[in-house]
Order: C-alpha cells, then sequence, then structure tokens
C-alpha cells in the first residue's frame, strides 16, 4: 500500500526549480532511500513530504502530495497537522541545547495538548526506548541533551520525533556527522522502526541506502530517474545515469 | 582519473587473461597429443595445478575488492562473474589433463578412428575462444551463438554413444577410451557456453535459466 503519493511535484527556491515534475510512490511500513548527487533536490522534495519546503522565503510548490490518498497541500489542512503525522529528522542532531533530555523528548508532546504528566513520562520513556537510549539516560533524564554524544543526540531527535506518534519519518542525511559506530546504531534503528512507520531517509552515502532500504530513488537535476527495489536498483539498474552514479563513474 | 576499484577489476581481467591463454593451450596440447599418439600428462598437469591455483588467487581478489569498495551494478556484477568464469578455465585444464591420462589407461590407440573426436575438438577449442573473445570484447552477440554449439557437442556425443551401443563387434578398446574423451570435451564445452552466459550477465545483467 502506498503511504505517499507524489503527482507532478514541483518545487522551487525563487527561479531555482528544484523538484521537476516528480511522480512517486512511498509504501507503507518500508524503508526508501533518495540518493542522488549535491544539489538535486532529494532534501527539497522529502521537505515537500510535510509541507517544510514552503517555510523557506521565497519557495513555491505546485502538483499534489497525497499522504493515505488525502492531498496534503489541500486548502482545508493543516500544514501542522501534517507536520506531527510525518515528522523530520536532520542531518546534524539538534536537541533543544537549554531543554533536559526529557524535555526534548515531551515537548512536541505538550505542544500537541498532551497534559497528563503519566501519559508524558510514558510517552517518553517509550520513545527512548524505541531508539535504545532508555537505559543509557533513565537516571540521568534530567541533564541537558547537549551532554549527550553524537550519536545519542541523533537518536534523542529520533525519540523527540516519534514521541508525537508520527506515521512517516523523513530522515535527511540523518548519520552524516556521526562515527561509524553511532552509523550503525542510526541503521539497525531504522529497520527496526519501518514495523511501525513509514520511513524516507535522504543519503549521500549509496553504501547506507544498499544497507537500509526496500526502494531507491535516484534523482538527477531534479528529476526522478530511476526508482525500484533497492537490490535491483543495485544489481541491475536500468539507466545509464543511475549506473554511473552509483558505480562512482559521474562526472 | 581511475576509480580505484577499477585498478582491482584491471588486475582481475590481467588474471583472467592469463588464465584463458594456460587453459586454451592445456587443451590444445591434450587433444594434439592423444591424436599423436604422445604422452603430456606432466606438462598438462603442471599447468591444470596452475589453472587452479590462479582461480584461488582471483577469488581471494574478488572478495577483496568486494570488501574493500562495496562495488554495485555492472561492477558487482564483473566481480561475481570473474569467480565463476575462473572456475570453468580451471575445469578447461583439468578436463585437458583427464584427456592425457586415457592414452596411459588404454595404451596404443593408433588404430582407432579419431575422426569424431578431431571434429568434436575443433568445436570445442572454437568454443573456448568464442567465449574468451566475447569476455575480452564484451560481445553479447558472440557470446549468445554459444548455446547452439553447445547443443550441437551435446548431440555429437549422443549420438557417438548411441552409435557404438548399436554396432557389432566394435573395438571396445577405442570406443571406450573415445567415449571417455568426448564425454571430457562435451564436459569443456558445457563450461564455454557457461562462460559466455557470464559474459551476457555482466553486460546486461541478463541471467540464462539453467538447462
Amino acid at each position: 500500500m502506498d503511504k505517499i503519493e507524489a503527482k507532478g511535484l514541483n518545487a522551487w527556491y525563487n527561479s531555482n526549480h528544484a523538484v521537476k515534475n516528480v511522480s512517486l510512490r512511498i509504501k507503507s511500513n518500508q524503508v526508501t532511500a533518495v540518493i542522488g548527487p549535491s544539489g538535486c533536490g532529494k532534501s527539497t522534495l522529502i521537505r515537500c513530504f510535510n509541507r517544510m519546503h514552503e517555510l523557506v522565503p521565497g519557495a513555491k510548490v505546485s502538483g499534489k502530495v497525497l499522504l493515505d490518498g488525502e492531498d496534503i497541500y489541500a486548502d482545508f489542512i493543516d500544514p501542522v497537522d501534517i507536520r506531527r503525522k510525518v515528522g523530520m529528522v536532520f542531518q546534524k542532531p539538534n536537541p533543544f541545547p537549554t531543554m533536559s533530555i526529557f524535555d526534548n523528548v515531551a515537548t512536541g508532546l505538550r505542544l500537541n495538548g498532551t497534559k497528563d504528566k503519566k501519559k508524558v513520562s510514558e510517552m517518553v520513556e517509550k520513545s527512548l526506548e524505541m531508539v535504545a537510549l532508555w537505559d543509557q539516560v533513565k537516571d540521568r533524564l534530567n541533564e541537558s541533551g547537549a551532554s549527550l554524544s553524537g550519536g545519542q543526540q541523533q537518536r534523542l531527535c529520533i525519540a523527540r520525533a516519534l514521541a508525537v506518534e508520527p506515521e512517516v519519518l523523513l530522515l535527511d542525511e540523518p548519520c552524516s556527522a556521526l562515527d561509524p559506530n553511532s552509523t550503525s546504531k542510526i541503521e539497525e534503528l531504522i529497520v527496526n522502526l519501518k514495523e511501525n512507520y513509514t520511513i524516507v531517509i535522504v543519503t549521500h552515502n549509496m553504501q547506507q541506502a544498499a544497507r537500509v532500504s526496500d526502494f531507491t530513488a535516484f534523482m538527477y537535476l531534479g528529476e526522478i530517474i530511476e526508482y525500484g527495489e533497492t537490490a535491483r536498483i543495485f544489481k541491475y539498474p536500468k539507466e545509464e545515469l543511475t549506473e554511473r552514479y552509483i558505480t562512482g563513474r559521474f562526472g | 582519473m581511475a576509480r580505484l576499484l577499477d585498478l582491482g577489476m584491471d588486475k582481475l581481467t590481467n588474471m583472467i587473461l592469463d588464465m584463458a591463454e594456460l587453459s586454451e593451450k592445456a587443451v590444445t596440447t591434450a587433444i594434439q597429443a592423444y591424436t599423436e599418439g604422445k604422452d603430456m600428462r606432466s606438462e598438462v598437469f603442471k599447468w591444470s595445478e596452475e589453472l587452479r591455483f590462479l582461480q584461488d588467487e582471483v577469488s581471494e581478489l574478488a572478495i577483496e575488492l568486494i570488501a574493500r569498495y562495496q562495488p554495485v551494478a555492472s561492477d558487482l556484477r564483473f566481480i561475481k562473474s570473474s569467480m565463476e568464469i575462473t572456475y570453468g578455465l580451471s575445469r578447461f585444464g583439468r578436463y585437458a589433463y583427464d584427456i592425457t591420462t586415457v592414452l596411459s589407461m588404454f595404451g596404443d590407440l593408433s588404430k582407432c578412428d579419431h575422426s569424431t573426436i578431431i571434429s568434436m575438438a575443433d568445436k570445442a577449442k572454437v568454443m573456448i575462444r568464442k567465449s574468451l573473445d566475447a569476455f575480452i570484447k564484451r560481445d553479447v552477440e558472440m557470446a549468445r551463438t554459444l548455446s547452439k554449439m553447445d547443443d550441437e557437442v551435446d548431440n555429437m556425443y549422443k549420438e557417438y554413444v548411441k552409435r557404438i551401443i548399436e554396432s557389432k563387434g566394435s573395438n571396445l578398446r577405442c570406443s571406450v577410451s573415445a567415449t571417455l574423451i568426448l564425454r571430457y570435451l562435451e564436459r569443456i564445452a558445457d563450461h564455454a557456453n557457461s562462460i559466455g552466459d557470464k559474459v551476457i550477465y555482466i553486460i546486461t545483467g541478463e541471467s540464462t535459466p539453467r538447462r
């Protein structure tokens, strides 16, 4: 089943046409990787999936993005509601520096109106459990989020995204600032999370796409050049451009 | 600038070409030794062992390239196929040696009719050459011609066996020795065909179903 479907999607930054007529189906409970050279539009594409692109001055979007069949750009849709359903984690771990580990995870819940302290505590624990951080931080929940290592901070950010119970998780190069050990932990986490979430990951690291994803989309100059099952893309790409990019013969 | 992986793959190609040359020499020498009644066991055995050794070296380099560079797409298909192709080449060497042992097993075979063996050996040698040329030139069309030739060799072998079963009073020494050699040639042709399949796989990604 498709969780997200982009139909004739275009995105601009002022006159820069960053995403060109993209049509793509993101399958439920699968990991989809978006790969491609720098500036090819992959981050912009996933930012259109939770209406974050429009927050940039001069940004424009046309076409459709359906979430469970419903157009997220329809007039009556509240973008904040979409961003709760479609969470996002960024390249650099960005815990709120002045907040404790606990508050980092709890804050989204409180902003979404959860007042019940017991419920908030339960969700914080559950989210930290999901990212395999609970055992490491349960005795220091009041310490600053910034006191954690880079890899732990990124897991904290994933826990923060998970706490509001999203349906989709967008990961924009979540491991590029992490060491190999933290990277493998995040990769294991991504694969475990797909049982409950639909995941889209933008990555520069092709081997990472090959390791964690079920489907891969290769983008170049704003267009999707090839999309298909990851195993097929990395063994038998159909397009010459894909072959050249993934084998490192590009440019 | 060459990719680091290319340096390794070039080395792999050169090793395969060395093996190709050696395996072709082994088969040609074995056939010639049979038709001329010469004992070439020790030379051909030496080459056959060398081929086995080189095959292990190719496998080692192939897995090293996988471990170091995580190749994908046609690079990955080439590296996987290099291991399978060199297995075929090392089998050429082994069957060539098997052919040289027939003479010592059966003694003088100069009075036997060599015509079927000679014509099948010619075909097998053409197949070896074609499979190697297809690999070197990355020629899919040439590789595709091998399966038809393989069928022809299979039929020659079956027909020969049928003929000697049905013929009364045939010379047992001649017919059994010829059957063995034809069997080895049939296996050689089969491996040449399989090398052709790998060439097709490297270039197109198509796998030929096993027959």
